[in-house]
């Protein structure tokens, strides 16, 4: 899978956690750029990604995820 | 010796003036020295705890980077965690574990062999070995290299200015700046000042003088009336603040003299809109190593439970922390109240948004102020049973404030001093949540405004402060 196709379906998955249609993601955008981007939605977040690309994270990955082109690769490294 | 005892104003100046005195790269051992002196001054022998703590968390985590396989270095977490957390189960919970044996074994009509035994808890010990445990799953997790330097590892345990009440510090930032000291700098120092000073006042002119009141209340529940213990139950949350806060920034402001940024445990709590804002904002080092350690972990893996398995992973939580507050069934229904509070907020947020959203309440004042005003009553409610000295204590404040109304309770002085500090507190916070950079008084570019404003608030805390050497209240923690 190339990356941008991997951000758009991340994209949509972002739109529905946060309930923000217009929300556009970029690689260094974290927590603080997404309102209501709180520690417990990142757990329903990480739970949407695994099911949407059939992968699984470790909780070690966790604190890997640093910005949004951080949760990428980390992604890609699973697919 | 303590923040607010005459020792430690003979101490510090002197351990800031060794520290300039010592060569940046030996700085360390002063600090180290200066740390150990700081926590045997007020009980000896317990000093023998902290540096057991080090020496095992050193050890394991040294261990734990020579070690390939990944059970290895579980295992090693694990058994660091459980090393280390041993002496604080056995001082903070052997009491009411016996006593409850005792009296259950009481009931069935056994005897218990063991003659109840209390223990002082070691000042500080919650605090150094949450932090202890923080640097050894973040090790595990690769998050921060291993130390191998025993006396720097000390040092982040011991460090003079936490080792009390916290902050809750993160071996992430604190070791890179115990590794490479700075100069000691003119502004660390006049910062510094300022945050102490203005934590002196929180603690001396608010919170020991709203305790005044607090305590004559909460100590006689019986013969008075719920008007005073609901007026004394509204009070008791901004003393805690004062006290709590107030430690926190001479914590803050003694560490930034010597040159070390420290995480800020406080925000103006009471601005919050909501519960879950309230806990980003109040006693912040103990809610990050909560949400990291236990809350993440526990909610990652019911991940799939959706919102019922952060339901869990939340009262759970809010649960330890409540038992972690005191073994006793007051601050485990303190915790509760916390987790059901959040775990509300949690279920019904989707839906707040989009009508907030709808009718853009979150610009209206009104609205606002609503929120600021309920997050304040559902806290100061959970606290009653915090500052209750049993549940029967606290059911009966209910009842009262509920039942029994009647004329205040006054203590004039106390009440006149009360206001004028809570007053002062909550414009400066007002002026910093809204305002933010306007109006400035420590930081006002006349240098004749800011030295005023220095003096008049000097002035303020020796003429109303509470300047008999009072304990924190955190200390019991």
């Amino acid at each position: 899978m190339e990356r941008t196709e991997v951000i758009n379906q991340l994209t949509v998955l972002f739109r529905k956690v946060f309930d923000n249609q217009a929300l556009i993601l970029f690689d260094e955008m974290t927590a603080d750029d997404v309102d209501q981007w709180t520690s417990l939605s990142h757990v329903i977040l990480i739970a949407e990604i695994e099911k949407e690309f059939k992968i699984t994270f470790q909780m070690r990955d966790l604190n890997k995820m640093d910005n949004v082109g951080a949760m990428v690769n980390l992604i890609m490294s699973k697919l | 010796m303590t923040f607010t005892s005459f020792n430690f104003l003979i101490f510090f100046p002197l351990t800031v003036l060794a520290c300039y005195l010592t060569p940046v790269k030996k700085r360390w051992i002063t600090l180290l020295l200066a740390s150990y002196f700081f926590y045997i001054s007020i009980q000896p022998v317990y000093a023998l705890l902290t540096a057991g703590i080090t020496i095992s968390t050193y050890i394991f985590t040294r261990w734990m980077e020579i070690t390939i396989s990944e059970k290895g270095k579980k295992r090693l977490m694990v058994a660091n965690i459980v090393i280390i957390l041993t002496p604080l189960f056995f001082f903070k919970y052997f009491g009411a574990v016996n006593n409850g044996l005792m009296s259950w074994l009481a009931g069935t009509g056994l005897t218990w062999p063991l003659p109840e035994i209390s223990l002082i808890l070691p000042v500080g010990i919650s605090f150094y070995t949450f932090m202890a445990i923080g640097y050894t799953v973040d090790v595990y997790n690769e998050e921060v290299k291993t130390e191998w330097n025993p006396g720097i590892l000390a040092l982040f345990i011991s460090f003079f200015p936490l080792v009390l009440s916290g902050p809750i510090e993160r071996s992430g930032n604190m070791l890179p700046q115990f590794r490479n000291m700075g100069r000691i700098e003119y502004t660390n120092l006049t910062s510094g000042l300022k945050m102490m000073v203005w934590g002196y006042f929180m603690k001396l002119v608010v919170a020991d003088r709203l305790g005044l009141y607090v305590d004559v209340v909460y100590n006689n529940i019986a013969n008075h009336n719920g008007t005073s213990l609901l007026f004394a139950s509204l009070l008791h949350p901004i003393q805690v603040y004062g006290d709590f806060g107030g430690y926190s920034l001479i914590a803050l402001g003694t560490a930034k003299i010597l040159g070390f940024n420290v995480m800020a445990n406080f925000n103006r709590p009471f601005f919050s809109v909501s519960v879950a804002e309230f806990w980003r904002r109040w006693h912040i080092s103990l809610i990050k190593w909560l949400t990291d350690y236990i809350y993440t972990p526990l909610a990652f893996s019911m991940r799939r439970k959706g919102m019922t398995g952060i339901v869990i992973a939340l009262l759970i939580t809010f649960l330890l922390s409540g038992i972690w507050h005191e073994a006793n069934w007051t601050f485990i229904i303190w915790g509760l109240m916390q987790g059901i509070f959040l775990s509300f907020e949690a279920i019904t947020n989707r839906k707040r948004i989009s009508v907030e959203s709808r009718y853009r309440l979150n610009k209206k004042p009104y609205y606002i102020l609503f929120n600021i005003v309920l997050t304040y009553i559902l806290f100061t409610s959970s606290l009653i049973f915090g500052r209750a000295e049993n549940v029967n204590d606290a059911l009966l404040i209910y009842q009262k404030i509920f039942t029994a109304p009647g004329p205040l309770y006054i203590e004039k002085s106390t009440l006149i001093y009360s206001f004028i500090g809570v007053s002062i507190l909550f414009i400066k916070d007002f002026k910093d949540e809204y305002f933010p950079g306007k109006l400035e008084f420590f930081n006002n570019r006349n240098t004749v405004i800011r030295f005023a404003s220095y003096i008049v608030v000097i002035f303020i805390i020796l003429l109303t402060g509470v300047l008999n050497g009072s304990q924190f209240i955190y200390f019991q923690f």
